[in-house]
């Protein structure tokens, strides 16, 4: 179990180290150091084809990275695949375009993995379940099929499964993008909760306003590489690359 | 507080009359054109035409003697003839089966609480037990067959009591164990049993039950319950044949995705019926000289085989619609690759699917008839050879061939029917 190692006491949660990742001949991620402190909120954005979210998506191995080291929680991402289910344990992911399993109900949505993987009991699951929703607010849907919510409800189900397997690391793949703009609000005001309940969360947006708010530390990425990170204060108002003040002038 | 003004201005208002009722109908169905128009007034009058032509044909020239004629044979062919059963009292092993299948009805009436399931059971149940009041002589159907024909109604009766008061057959995976015990005792009793008869299995186990003598031969099998118990067959096996044959030709490992690669197209490019004359003369090569291998399992083997190769491609092309984020989702979540294939991948797969599969059901169930290559005799082919051995039925081959195409048409609506339902059933409320 990844909480009784060690090294998991360590401050940094998410350890990258000269992070390389091809698809053919294209370079997607060259060379990303980083890392990632635990409870740290980082909001991750950049210019589409950056590479922003294949870096997040390495993080639990939906992409294989085929250079560096990522070490998550005090486990290195390996070809182990016993290392790669441990850690898609602990890291919990919200798609952009939520990805339910339509043919489940919300509440089979949330406790699949739970009673599958973790083995809890399925009762035990099912009030985990219910309090989840109660906490994204959609309580009352617990019965009804994916289908039959609005988007916004539809990614508030896909952070209470996520929720649901206890991580202790969140990514967050553009989560509103996909979004009509009156219910990006609930899915932020959701992602924001999370955030000052102490959990580490990794979030690809463009949503300014959010990271301004939340986040405690900012990535900008260009071209496979992370080319600045700092505090919200610094990235607003006195980035220090040229790219981060063109992109930010381009979007704001 | 302000009133909206425009909803109050703008009054919901019914619609006017001409869009609504049987005239609103007509109007925009039949003669939304003058161009419509015309076509509607024309396919009217082929459709009366016709109509007259085929119900007078019905009703007054065609002479459907040779049906009564025919009879029992159409069910059976020659099972119960003297050669294949001396004494012809082998009726009644088939009819218990059709009792079991009375009795698994009850049950999925009661595990699908009612609805189409019931409407099916009823159904079924009440032609089987209205035949019992056919009006031939009791020398050409006796008394016994007539009751065990009725007993479909309490068979019912007793499948929908146990799946009421025994929650063991009242859930889905007791039915389905019923159902495969069911079909197993089936096959055990029409073929019969005997000690020192041929086969495999040892003596002395059902040797104490009464009337399991003699053995019929496969070969003397047929009519209906040939292809039915062909298409059981087949639907059950190539099922889950053509799942693993989808699974292993989308699989990572290129020595399973090529041998399911070169099964899947060396099954779908032959015909048939070039596979059932294969499956005579090579399929025994495959097996040592002496073993005991009819043409009947050959060719159930070579259908099975065949329908798995469609079937597995009816599948793929389910899986191959899914969207890739939904197996992300199920691996990020730490679900393993088996787990996110058989929870998450397959049941969408297979739903989007079902009408392709039922295809395959039905041209399965159509195809059984091909069995006469191999020389045997289901309902098609025992027909055809009993008007060619009573010349003096000749005339009434048109009478004979709408009469099969009837009973082929009601057991292939009746799957398509199920799977309609079924689909509905799995729809509610998902995308």
């Amino acid at each position: 179990m990844a909480t009784s190692d060690p090294r998991s006491d360590t401050e940094n949660i998410i350890v990258c180290r000269d992070v390389h990742k091809w698809y053919g001949q294209f370079h997607a991620l060259r060379g990303i150091t980083t890392s990632v402190n635990r409870g740290e909120v980082v909001v991750i954005f950049g210019p589409s084809g950056s590479g922003k979210s294949t870096f997040i998506r390495t993080i639990n191995r939906l992409e294989e990275h085929q250079r560096g080291d990522i070490i998550v929680d005090g486990i290195e991402l390996t070809n182990d695949i016993r290392n790669i289910d441990a850690i898609r344990r602990d890291v919990g992911m919200v798609f952009q375009s939520f990805n339910l399993f339509p043919h489940l109900s919300v509440m089979s949505n949330i406790t699949l993995a739970p009673i599958k993987v973790r083995k809890v009991p399925a009762a035990e699951a099912e009030e985990t379940a219910l309090e989840l929703l109660r906490r994204v607010g959609i309580e009352e849907q617990a019965d009804k099929y994916p289908a039959q919510l609005s988007g916004g409800q539809q990614q508030r189900v896909a952070i209470a499964r996520a929720l649901a397997m206890q991580p202790n690391v969140m990514l967050f793949d553009e989560p509103t993008s996909a979004l009509d703009p009156e219910m990006i609000k609930e899915v932020l005001d959701v992602m924001q909760g999370l955030a000052q309940s102490g959990m580490t969360m990794l979030v690809v947006s463009h949503e300014m306003g959010f990271a301004r708010e939340v986040a405690d530390r900012m990535m900008m990425f260009d071209e496979g590489l992370l080319v600045e990170e700092g505090p919200p204060d610094q990235i607003f108002y006195d980035p220090q690359s040229d790219r981060t003040k063109l992109f930010l002038s381009q979007i704001l | 507080m302000a009133t909206d003004t425009n909803t109050a201005s703008a009054p919901i208002l019914p619609p006017p009359r001409s869009e609504v009722g049987v005239l609103g109908w007509v109007r925009a169905n039949l003669f939304d054109s003058r161009f419509s128009g015309a076509l509607t007034l024309l396919s009217a009058t082929f459709l009366l035409i016709g109509g007259w032509f085929g119900i007078r044909w019905v009703f007054l020239e065609a002479n459907w003697g040779v049906i009564a004629e025919i009879g029992g044979l159409f069910v059976l062919g020659p099972y119960n003839n003297d050669q294949a059963c001396p004494g012809n009292n082998c009726f009644w092993r088939p009819q218990v089966g059709l009792l079991l299948v009375s009795m698994l009805l009850g049950m999925t009436w009661v595990v699908a609480g009612g609805g189409s399931a019931k409407r099916i059971a009823i159904l079924v149940a009440a032609v089987a037990a209205a035949f019992a009041f056919l009006p031939y002589g009791f020398d050409r159907m006796g008394m016994d067959v007539r009751l065990l024909l009725l007993a479909n109604v309490p068979a019912l009766a007793l499948g929908w009591a146990m799946a009421r008061f025994f929650p063991f057959f009242g859930a889905v995976k007791g039915v389905g164990i019923f159902a495969v015990a069911a079909f197993l005792l089936t096959l055990l009793l029409v073929r019969g049993w005997e000690d020192g008869g041929p086969g495999l299995m040892p003596d002395l186990l059902f040797s104490w039950i009464p009337g399991l003598e003699p053995v019929v031969d496969l070969k003397d099998w047929g009519g209906l319950m040939l292809n039915i118990l062909l298409a059981v067959v087949g639907i059950s096996l190539s099922l889950p044949i053509g799942i693993a044959l989808a699974l292993g030709r989308r699989s990572d490992l290129q020595v399973v995705k090529g041998i399911c690669v070169v099964f899947i197209e060396v099954f779908r490019g032959v015909p048939l019926i070039t596979l059932l004359f294969m499956s005579q003369v090579l399929v025994p090569l495959a097996f040592p000289r002496d073993f005991p291998l009819d043409p009947l399992p050959r060719a159930a083997i070579g259908i099975t085989l065949f329908s798995s190769a469609y079937m597995a491609e009816n599948i793929r092309g389910g899986l191959q619609a899914l969207h890739p984020g939904q197996a992300e989702a199920a691996r990020a979540l730490g679900l393993p690759g088996w787990q996110t294939t058989l929870l998450i991948s397959l049941p969408q797969a297979i739903r989007n699917v079902i009408p392709a599969i039922v295809g395959q059901f039905i041209s399965l169930f159509k195809d059984t008839s091909l069995i006469y290559i191999v020389g045997m005799l289901d309902i098609v082919e025992e027909s055809r050879a009993y008007i060619q051995g009573n010349p003096e039925l000749l005339a009434s081959a048109q009478e004979l061939f709408i009469f099969l195409a009837v009973v082929f048409w009601v057991f292939c609506y009746g799957m398509s029917y199920v799977s309609r339902r079924y689909e509905r059933y799995l729809g509610v409320g998902e995308r």
